[in-house]
């Protein structure tokens, strides 16, 4: 395709002109990095979100009065487990605590398999807690009592991004800190074992509670996915950011083939490169800038996100305090990072490539007589 | 044999419009093989532009240019320039280096279109480093080099394809003499070499030399004589 001896002078061109080429490569990296890491931040979130909700059954159920959730009795778990395709239903202790001294929300989940004064909590509770020094115990303050707690356990860094902010105790400590009765649940986890009697077990269960809300595993991804949706909010700000930056690159990307380097694109031509040699040589040499650049671009944010765990980023994406603590999990959809490619270098070449064919084209004698 | 044969040659700048100008009335010339020929006139006779045109830098309004008996007027881009990259070596008053590149990486250049392996390269580049004496200033950068040097490199470069034509548009123009006498010395040295050469100049230097063969005066895009 391209003569050895012709590339290796397209690059000796091009480290000869490397300063001229610097501003370009350093806009286009930070161009890819911020991209890349927007994507690989928010891949990894869905990702993991979106493996808690399969974990999760068929559909949760949470009961509504005046718009906020409510706790359900015993009467529904009885009702729910006659409609037909249900396998199952099971009772979930579930809920927010303030913890007012941090002025944070604790995550309440109930698990059957803890003892009633031990529980299990996530990375970033644990350091909220131990910041007041709450290291082996805690004291739950409920508008009745006081509630004390052994920590039995931390839930190793990364587990999950739902467990950071956990508490895990026993179903009816749970109760006790949230303040419900003793036969009610706020949640109900439903089993369907056929995918497609999903959508109408749901249905079902909302014409029999109307106040009810059933959500499907499907409904709930769907949530998650728009949460993180390339067209939402932040993502729309990064990507103006980068799209800003874009422009000036281009802007640089044109300026290098007019002055001087219109002189140098006649002095080739005078010793004999055709529009093609000329219009070939701008292409390596700017491939080789551009695909480095995003190379670097990648690996930069690939090591930010996922080595480093973004700083600062990441905040702007979970907005809580207590998510500091989250490993992001290492997911990289390659289709968006090719798209990143393709809406980068193709551009990046052809603000290069377009004014220097119109150069190479132009009669040449009054650009060598200068 | 001629070498190169221009018939009824006419290049109009600016066409169909108000300031509409002819740099080249009707030309008809003719040079043969091994000759040297300078085109003298003063600054806008149209000497650079019988040059270019020759050189098949840029394209006559009508007419004919044959260089061995092939119409290069006609010629697309391609063809033209591979014809200027093999036969024709052009030397230019501004020298037209490429700056930041040593005197080696420069007349290289021309030799990054060609197939050839390091080695032949190498021996190229020798050859003509050694025609114009600049072998010693090859690793200096070209911006670190005297007047002279440029246009001896200038000069390495555009005959390292070994073409048959020479086209040097105002050589001398920015060199002192001692400088200009050593570009009369390698003019000498391309007659040996019976290489065919056409100057345009308006330095009387150059005039009674016995290398020069023919002078051809030029005035308001015409030829004179």
């Amino acid at each position: 395709m391209f003569r050895k001896n012709f590339v290796e002078y397209a690059i000796l061109l091009l480290i000869k002109d490397r300063n001229d080429h610097l501003f370009s490569f350093l806009i286009f990296s930070f161009i890819v990095f911020i991209l890349s890491s927007v994507l690989f931040i928010s891949d990894s979130l869905q990702y993991d979100l979106i493996q808690s909700i399969n974990a999760q059954p068929s559909i949760v159920v949470e009961n509504t009065r005046a718009g906020r959730v409510y706790q359900m009795h015993e009467g529904y778990v009885y009702d729910i487990s006659k409609i037909t395709g249900v396998s199952s239903v099971e009772g979930v202790v579930d809920g927010y605590h303030y913890f007012a001294q941090k002025r944070l929300w604790f995550h309440i989940i109930g698990d059957a398999s803890l003892a009633k004064d031990e529980m299990v909590i996530g990375q970033g509770v644990q350091k909220a807690m131990a910041e007041l020094y709450y290291e082996d115990e805690f004291h739950f303050l409920t508008e009745e009592r006081l509630i004390k707690v052994k920590i039995n356990k931390v839930s190793p860094k990364g587990a999950n991004i739902l467990s950071n902010d956990a508490i895990f105790l026993s179903p009816n400590t749970a109760r006790a800190v949230l303040g419900m009765e003793m036969d009610e649940y706020s949640k109900l986890y439903v089993s369907v074992p056929n995918p497609n009697e999903v959508g109408n077990v749901a249905l079902k269960i909302v014409e029999i509670y109307p106040s009810a809300k059933a959500t499907t595993q499907e409904d709930a991804i769907g949530a998650v996915r728009h949460v993180y949706y390339y067209k939402g909010g932040i993502f729309m700000i990064l990507y103006v950011i980068a799209l800003v930056s874009f422009f000036i690159l281009l802007k640089n990307q044109i300026s290098l083939v007019y002055g001087e380097k219109k002189k140098e694109i006649a002095i080739l031509r005078s010793l004999g490169f055709c529009i093609k040699d000329i219009i070939a040589l701008k292409f390596i040499q700017n491939t080789v800038v551009s695909v480095s650049a995003y190379l670097l671009g990648v690996a930069l944010a690939y090591v930010y996100v996922f080595v480093f765990n973004a700083p600062y980023l990441r905040n702007i994406f979970l907005g809580n305090e207590l998510e500091d603590s989250i490993s992001l999990t290492p997911v990289v959809d390659l289709n968006l990072l090719f798209l990143i490619f393709l809406f980068g270098v193709i551009p990046f070449l052809a603000f290069v490539i377009l004014p220097a064919w119109k150069i190479a084209i132009s009669d040449m004698s009054e650009a060598v007589k200068s | 044999m001629s070498k190169i044969v221009i018939q009824n040659l006419n290049k109009l700048y600016n066409a169909n419009k108000p300031n509409a100008f002819y740099a080249l009335k009707h030309i008809n010339l003719s040079v043969e093989e091994g000759e040297i020929v300078i085109l003298k006139g003063v600054s806008g006779s149209g000497k650079s532009t019988l040059l270019s045109l020759i050189g098949g830098l840029s394209k006559p309004s009508s007419g004919e240019i044959l260089v061995n008996a092939q119409n290069i007027a006609k010629l697309p881009d391609i063809m033209s320039s591979a014809f200027r990259h093999t036969e024709i070596g052009f030397i230019f008053q501004s020298f037209n280096l490429l700056e930041g590149l040593s005197v080696y990486q420069n007349i290289l250049a021309p030799l990054a279109l060609t197939k050839l392996g390091k080695e032949a390269m190498h021996e190229k580049v020798s050859r003509a480093m050694q025609l114009v004496n600049i072998e010693h200033k090859k690793d200096q950068n070209v911006g670190s080099l005297s007047g002279g040097e440029r246009q001896r490199c200038a000069i390495a470069r555009a005959v390292v394809m070994e073409p048959e034509i020479i086209l040097a548009d105002e050589p001398t123009a920015n060199l002192d003499k001692e400088n200009a006498l050593i570009f009369i010395e390698i003019l000498k040295k391309f007659k040996a070499l019976h290489k065919t050469v056409v100057i345009a100049t308006h330095d009387t230097l150059f005039g009674g030399l016995d290398c020069i063969d023919r002078c051809v005066l030029m005035r308001d895009g015409e030829l004179l004589q």
